[in-house]
C-alpha cells in the first residue's frame, strides 16, 4: 500500500494544454473518485498515473518516489481498463496469471494467487473459461481478479462499470466497494457517474475543463458545492438554479419579473445572483413562492414534481406521496442553510434550466 | 375488400416483389454468366473432346482420354513439383516477412505514412514490367545485384542460369512483388487490435518479446490465416512473373504449372490436354483452398 501524491501535474498534446496543474494528495488506504464529465481530462489524469501518458510538466509520486520516467510495469500499480482489456485468446487462471508469470513467480505460488482471487470474487467454477464465453459482470471480475493478484500498492480504475447495465453496475459497485474495505488498498477511480463517486470513494475530485473544482468527501461536496459547476454536477436529481438580479440583499427579482424573497440576504451584497436549490431540499408550504405544478412523477418512496416557477422549470422532490395534481398553484420555502448562492457569471448550467 | 380480393392484391405485391429483387441481381448474374460461368463449361467441355483445329471448337467427345495423357505426361507432375516448390517456400516466407515488416513499421515515428506509401510501389508496377526489371537487376552480365553483390565478395550469380537459383530468382520477385500487400493486410490488422489489451499488458510487465508472443500473436492468427488463404489464391495463379523473367527455364525448373498449361495450349495447340490440366488444378485448388478454410476456422476458435 502507498501513498500517490500529484505536483502541480500539466499535460500537453502539441501546444494544447489538457491538464492544468492537478495537484492532489491521496493517503495510503483511501479510496479517492475522479469524477467530472467527458473531456475533463480525468481519464488522461489516470493513465499519467499508470505510466501509459507522459508527464509533461510536474511530478507524480507514489509513495516517496517520484515515477515520471519508471515503466508502468515498475510502477507496483494495477489497472482495471473500461473494456476490460483481457487476453480474449487466455482463460481466465492465464489472464489472471499473466503478469504473475511475466514476473517469474513460481508455479505454485501463481496458482496459489490465482485461486485465492478467484475465491474472493466468486469466480473458481469459471477459472477455465475464456473471457468470450463469460458475461459482462465476469469479465469486469476478471479484470478485477487481475488486478488482485498483484496485490499492488494502487489500483486504478478507469471507468469500470460503464459497459454494464443499470442493475449490475449497482451490484458490482458494491463489490469494489466491499473488495476495497477487504484489501485496503490505495484506490483511484475514475468515472463521470457522480453517484458512483459518491457512494464508493472516501474523497470525491470533481474535475472540469483540465483542473480540479472541488475536492473533499461525498457529502462535504454535496452541502458545500463552491462553485456552480460542482453543485450541478453532484446530487441527483440535479440542483435547480434560478438567476436574476437582486432588488435589495434578500429579494431576488428573475427574469420575468417574479420576485422571491430569499430565506437569508446575500453576505456579499451582488447585485446579479443565482441561487441553488436541490430538488429534495425544498418544503411545500401555505407561504413562499408561488409555482405551478405541471408533471407529478409518483416512485413510491418519493415523488418527483416539475413546475413552473417565474421563467424556470424547477424539480421538487418531496418524501412519500402528495396530492398535488398538474395544474395546481403550489408554494415553497426553502431553509436557510440548504439555500446556495453563486456569481451569475460563473453559473454556466444555469441557461440550460432558463425557459426549459 | 373481400378476404380473396385481399390476397389477389397480396400475390401481386410478392410478385412485384420478387421482380424487383430479381432485376438487381440481373446485371450480375448476367455478368458472371458470361465471364465465369460460360468459359468455366467452355473448358469442361473441352476437356473431354476432341479439339478440331478446323472449326476452333469441341469437337468428337472423347471421354477420359485427354485426362489420361495428362495424367501419363511427366512434364505435367514436373510442373506440379515445380509449382508446389514455390509454394512452399513463397507463402511462408511472403506471410512472416509481411507482418514482420508491418510489425517493425507500425512502431510510432516520423517518416512512416512515406514508408506505407513505398511499400506500395510493387503492388502497381504491372507483374510483366516488374519481371523485366527484375532481369535487368538480376542480369548475369551488367545487372546491378551481381554488381553490389560483388563489393562485397560474394558472387556473381547467374541467376538465371542455374536451376536452383532461377526457382530462388522467381521467389524473390514474387516476394518483391507480394510482400507488401502483406504489409498492407498486417498493418490494418495491427491498427484494428484493442489498444486497452496491449496497455494492460504493459502494465501487466510483458517484455517486448511476450507483447509479441504472447498476446499480438495469438490475437493476429486469425487474420494471419486469412491472409495466407488469400495469399495462396493469388500464388497457385503464379505466370506473369514467371513469364517476363526466366519463361520456365533453365530446362524446366521454373516451369509452374500455369505457364506449362499457357505453353501447351498456345504454343503446341494441345487446347484439350490443357483444358483437362486446368481441370485438374481447378479440382486441386478448390479441395487446398476448402482444407485451408477449414483450418483457419480451427485456429480462429482456437484462439
Amino acid at each position: 500500500m502507498s501513498t500517490v501524491d500529484l505536483i502541480n501535474v500539466r499535460k500537453s498534446y502539441g501546444s494544447v494544454e489538457v491538464l492544468h496543474g492537478i495537484s492532489l494528495h491521496i493517503a495510503d488506504g483511501e479510496f479517492v473518485a475522479l469524477v467530472g464529465p467527458s473531456g475533463c481530462g480525468k481519464s488522461t489524469l489516470l493513465r499519467m498515473i499508470a505510466g501509459l501518458e507522459d508527464v509533461t510538466s510536474g511530478e507524480i509520486m507514489i509513495g516517496d518516489r517520484v515515477v515520471n520516467d519508471v515503466a508502468p510495469k515498475d510502477r507496483d500499480i494495477a489497472m482495471v481498463f473500461q473494456n476490460y482489456a483481457l487476453y480474449p485468446h487466455m482463460n481466465v487462471r492465464d489472464n489472471m496469471g499473466f503478469a504473475l508469470k511475466q514476473r517469474r513467480v513460481p508455479r505454485a505460488e501463481i496458482e496459489a494467487r490465482v485461486l485465492n482471487a478467484g475465491r474472493i470474487l466468486g469466480l473458481e467454477a469459471l477459472l477455465d473459461r475464456k473471457p468470450r464465453a463469460l458475461s459482462g459482470g465476469q469479465r469486469q471480475r476478471v479484470a478485477m481478479g487481475r488486478a488482485i493478484v498483484r496485490d499492488p500498492n494502487v489500483f486504478l480504475f478507469d471507468e469500470p462499470l460503464s459497459n454494464l447495465d443499470a442493475k449490475l453496475r449497482v451490484q458490482m459497485r458494491s463489490e469494489i466497494k466491499e473488495l476495497h474495505q477487504r484489501l485496503g488498498t490505495t484506490t483511484i477511480y475514475v468515472t463521470h457517474d457522480q453517484v458512483e463517486a459518491m457512494t464508493l470513494a472516501d474523497r470525491v475530485v470533481v474535475m472540469n475543463g483540465g483542473v480540479v473544482e472541488q475536492e473533499g468527501p461525498p457529502l462535504e461536496l454535496y452541502d458545500r458545492p463552491r462553485t456552480a459547476f460542482v453543485a450541478a454536477f453532484i446530487g441527483s436529481p440535479p440542483m435547480n438554479f434560478l438567476g436574476g438580479t437582486m432588488v435589495d440583499r434578500s429579494v431576488l427579482e428573475l427574469k420575468d419579473g417574479t420576485r422571491l424573497q430569499l430565506p437569508a440576504p446575500d453576505p456579499q451584497n451582488r447585485s446579479r445572483v443565482t441561487i441553488g436549490v436541490r430538488p429534495e431540499h425544498f418544503v411545500l408550504a401555505s407561504d413562499g413562492w408561488p409555482a405551478t405544478v405541471s408533471i407529478v412523477e409518483p416512485t413510491g418512496s418519493e415523488t418527483q414534481i416539475t413546475a413552473r416557477l417565474g421563467g424556470h422549470l424547477i424539480r421538487i422532490l418531496v418524501r412519500g406521496r402528495t396530492d398535488a395534481k398538474p395544474g395546481d398553484s403550489i408554494r415553497l420555502t426553502v431553509p436557510a442553510d440548504l439555500m446556495h448562492m453563486f456569481d451569475s457569471a460563473s453559473a454556466p448550467e444555469v441557461a440550460a434550466t432558463e425557459d426549459a | 375488400m373481400t378476404d380473396a380480393a385481399l390476397a389477389r392484391r397480396r400475390n401481386h405485391g410478392k410478385w412485384k416483389d420478387l421482380l424487383v429483387r430479381w432485376s438487381f441481381m440481373l446485371p450480375t448474374i448476367v455478368l458472371l454468366t458470361a465471364v465465369l460461368a460460360y468459359p468455366l463449361f467452355y473448358t469442361l467441355q473441352i476437356s473431354f473432346s476432341y479439339f478440331d483445329m478446323s472449326i476452333f471448337g469441341a469437337g468428337e467427345w472423347v471421354g477420359w482420354e485427354n485426362y489420361e495423357t495428362v495424367i501419363n505426361d511427366y512434364r505435367f507432375w514436373e510442373s506440379l513439383r515445380v509449382t508446389l516448390i514455390y509454394l512452399i517456400i513463397a507463402l511462408p516466407l511472403q506471410v512472416a516477412l509481411g507482418f514482420g515488416i508491418a510489425f517493425l513499421i507500425n512502431a510510432e515515428w516520423g517518416g512512416r505514412g512515406l514508408l506505407r506509401a513505398l511499400f506500395i510501389i510493387p503492388m502497381v508496377v504491372a507483374p510483366v514490367v516488374a519481371g523485366g526489371v527484375w532481369r535487368m537487376i538480376l542480369d548475369p552480365l551488367w545487372g546491378t545485384m551481381n554488381f553490389l553483390l560483388g563489393l562485397v565478395g560474394i558472387g556473381p550469380f547467374d541467376w538465371f542460369g542455374d536451376p536452383q537459383l532461377a526457382m530462388a530468382t522467381i521467389i524473390i520477385i514474387d516476394t518483391w512483388r507480394w510482400t507488401p500487400f502483406i504489409v498492407l493486410i498486417a498493418t490494418a490488422a495491427l491498427l484494428a487490435l484493442p489498444r486497452d489489451v496491449f496497455e494492460a499488458a504493459k502494465i501487466d510487465g510483458a517484455s517486448w518479446w511476450a507483447t509479441l508472443w504472447s498476446v499480438a500473436l495469438p490475437l493476429l492468427v486469425p487474420i494471419i490465416a486469412a491472409t495466407f488463404v488469400i495469399r495462396w489464391l493469388g500464388a497457385v495463379k503464379l505466370f506473369d512473373i514467371v513469364l517476363a523473367s526466366t519463361f520456365g527455364g533453365p530446362g524446366k525448373a521454373t516451369s509452374v504449372i500455369n505457364l506449362f498449361i499457357y505453353e501447351e495450349a498456345f504454343r503446341s495447340f494441345h487446347f484439350a490436354e490443357s483444358a483437362a490440366m486446368v481441370m485438374i488444378v481447378l479440382v486441386l485448388t478448390m479441395i487446398l483452398t476448402g482444407l485451408f478454410l477449414r483450418g483457419s476456422r480451427k485456429l480462429e476458435e482456437l484462439y
